[in-house]
């Protein structure tokens, strides 16, 4: 049994179908890329996944249980957290805070170590992420990388076991680039049963992570494989530059 | 021995008290309050302040849905309504005394609250506001309907209803009721804090910052938005109950929008989101309202031999207004948001570690040990 299974899923806004028809697995200790071009159905997708979008058809299994139609907030608690493409801090909470909130989650709660405060837990996942010292400065004061890292810090807090990360590096600098991916592969080592999605369009960072890439085109699914099949396969190459004269 | 006792215990105070502007401003305020009835202050003044306690529990309340969780609600006389008038009911039909019947009616106000909060969450923004604005708008409807007279007594309400203190003189009384709403103004006003500054209340504040974040951290949304509203109803039928044993009388007019609208612009005034900011705002609303416009103004004029026409009551109206309007303008965050932001820039500079709400500083405490 798979972790996660993802079967024939499809949604369609109106005419439009922005997934269509995609199965793939993704198993325990797993790091999965997603890409695509600009629109594509990658965040559509993760919405899909996270519950905040009902699809039309198909299936989402995880562990052999169906979560099709679960609210948000659920399926977090089941175990697959996620972040934002565009970074949603709690802006006038401290940023130790907007950890506290997901470990008041029930999840986060029931993970929280015995003999440990919930202070002392989101602390520590701030130390993760590296944002010890921003601790107790209110989210809207701080920079835009940290935000990322507060949103990564975040979807941890409820250690989920499938954790999709939805354009992790959009806007970071190459240092930050570096900084990231350097804490998702410490993260990986950390806990080696959690399967890990990134949605990336920086394909540089990304093929560095992952071992197994699915690339996605107008919501259906083109190829998948390897970061070295992916990156010889004709059709994404066609798919991102157009084709060869 | 016990002096060591003594000190410590005084340092330990200082240090959660003294150390925390928006404590010291509360301490400052409830020491001018306490002295206030015996300065020898008039009956009518005491009356006034007595309303000013009934009204910051109401805005206070408010203040914990709307400033914390962000659910605007505009209907909030509703709780006020239904609290007043529950309490009026047993007693007219059971004859239970107040103590017996205040607790019930602000049980039967937080019942209320999760009966309208399931429909009415869903709703969220303007929306929201405008669809909580429809329930005592049907209440009101609803007391002053000819066939249900027998029961809600119609436009008159039900009245002659039993005071506080009765074994008391009138001016004994008066204190004692003074004394009563501040320590009942006292209790809430802290319950409600320590909601809202606790684990449960940093939740809160995640719904109004932004909703499906808090969704994609596990939150049941729904369930903490409802339990703000509760929590909410239950203080707001609590003022509701005070006011109409203060008053005697429970009647429509505790329904009517006007009602509704007191919690806003007293938060407003105070600072919204600080819970302590209406409270501070119920003062600063009573006190123009009541002594600047009717009494310093109008007597002053009128030692002038100046006689106001009759009229002068709704010029007072639009004055009020005005001046409502240049404070909020002055002080977009709020009177007492802005005196605590000043009292915290004194202290920053005394020491710049030890600022910001408990649960961060009781933290920080921790990691230096």
């Amino acid at each position: 049994m798979h972790l996660l299974e993802i079967q024939n899923l499809t949604k369609r806004f109106g005419g439009l179908t922005a997934v269509d028809n995609i199965s793939f697995h993704v198993d325990e200790g797993e790091m999965v890329g997603i890409i695509g071009p600009n629109g594509a159905g990658k965040t559509t997708l993760f919405n899909l996944l996270s519950g905040f979008l009902k699809p039309d058809s198909g299936q989402l299994r995880l562990r052999g249980e169906n979560i099709v139609g679960l609210p948000p907030h659920k399926i977090v608690n089941k175990g697959i957290a996620r972040t934002f493409q565009v970074v949603r801090p709690f802006r006038h909470l401290p940023v130790i805070a907007n950890v506290m909130v997901a470990l008041k989650s029930p999840r986060g709660a029931q993970k929280i170590e015995w003999l440990k405060t919930t202070e002392r837990k989101a602390a520590d996942m701030l130390e993760d992420v590296g944002l010890s010292e921003l601790m107790l400065e209110p989210a809207e004061n701080v920079g835009h990388g940290d935000l990322k890292r507060l949103e990564m810090a975040k979807a941890l807090a409820t250690e989920p076991d499938i954790l999709l990360l939805d354009e992790p590096f959009g806007g970071l600098n190459p240092l930050e680039t570096d900084f990231l991916t350097k804490s998702i592969m410490r993260m990986h080592l950390d806990e080696p049963s959690r399967a890990t999605i990134i949605v990336e369009h920086k394909l540089y960072a990304l093929m560095k992570i992952v071992r197994r890439v699915i690339v996605i085109h107008q919501g259906a699914k083109i190829a998948e494989g390897t970061p070295e099949e992916i990156a010889k396969n004709e059709r994404v190459i066609e798919v991102y530059m157009g084709k060869g004269i | 021995m016990v002096l060591t006792y003594f000190r410590r215990a005084y340092s330990s105070f200082a240090a959660h008290v003294f150390d925390i502007p928006p404590r010291l401003m509360v301490l400052l305020f409830l020491m001018i309050l306490a002295v206030l009835p015996v300065t020898g202050l008039s009956s009518y003044y005491l009356r006034i302040l007595i309303s000013a306690n009934i009204l910051a529990i109401f805005a206070a309340s408010w203040d914990l849905l709307v400033g914390r969780t962000g659910q605007i609600s505009l209907g909030h006389s509703l709780f006020f309504g239904i609290g007043g008038y529950t309490t009026a009911l047993l007693f007219k039909y059971f004859g239970l005394p107040i103590w017996i019947t205040i607790p019930i009616a602000m049980l039967v106000g937080a019942l209320i609250s999760l009966l309208i909060g399931f429909p009415c969450l869903r709703v969220k923004g303007p929306y929201l506001a405008l669809v909580t604005m429809a329930f005592p708008l049907i209440l009101y409807n609803l007391v002053r309907w000819s066939p249900l007279i027998p029961i809600f007594g119609g436009e008159f309400g039900i009245r002659d209803l039993p005071a506080f203190f009765p074994e008391l003189v009138v001016r004994e009384q008066r204190i004692a009721i003074y004394y009563l709403t501040l320590l009942l103004l006292f209790a809430s006003s802290v319950i409600i804090y320590k909601i809202a500054n606790s684990k449960t209340g940093i939740v809160f504040v995640s719904i109004l910052d932004d909703e499906v974040a808090s969704k994609a951290c596990g939150i049941n949304v729904t369930r903490y938005k409802l339990t703000s509203l509760v929590i909410s109803g239950l203080f707001a039928s609590l003022a509701g109950c005070l006011q109409v044993h203060v008053l005697g009388v429970s009647n429509p007019p505790m329904f009517l929008l006007t009602m509704s609208f007191i919690p806003v612009i007293l938060t407003f005034l105070g600072g919204i989101g600080t819970i302590y900011g209406p409270i501070v705002g119920a003062y600063i609303y009573l006190v123009l309202d009541k002594y600047v416009l009717t009494d310093l103004l109008q007597n002053s004029l009128e030692s002038f031999g100046v006689v106001l026409p009759s009229e002068f009551d709704y010029a007072k109206l639009l004055i009020f207004a005005l001046i409502v309007l240049i404070l909020v303008i002055k002080w977009p965050r709020g009177i007492a948001r802005f005196t605590t932001d000043k009292l915290e820039n004194l202290e920053e500079a005394r020491d710049l570690d030890e600022r910001g709400p408990r649960i961060w500083k009781r933290y920080k405490k921790k990691e230096k040990n």
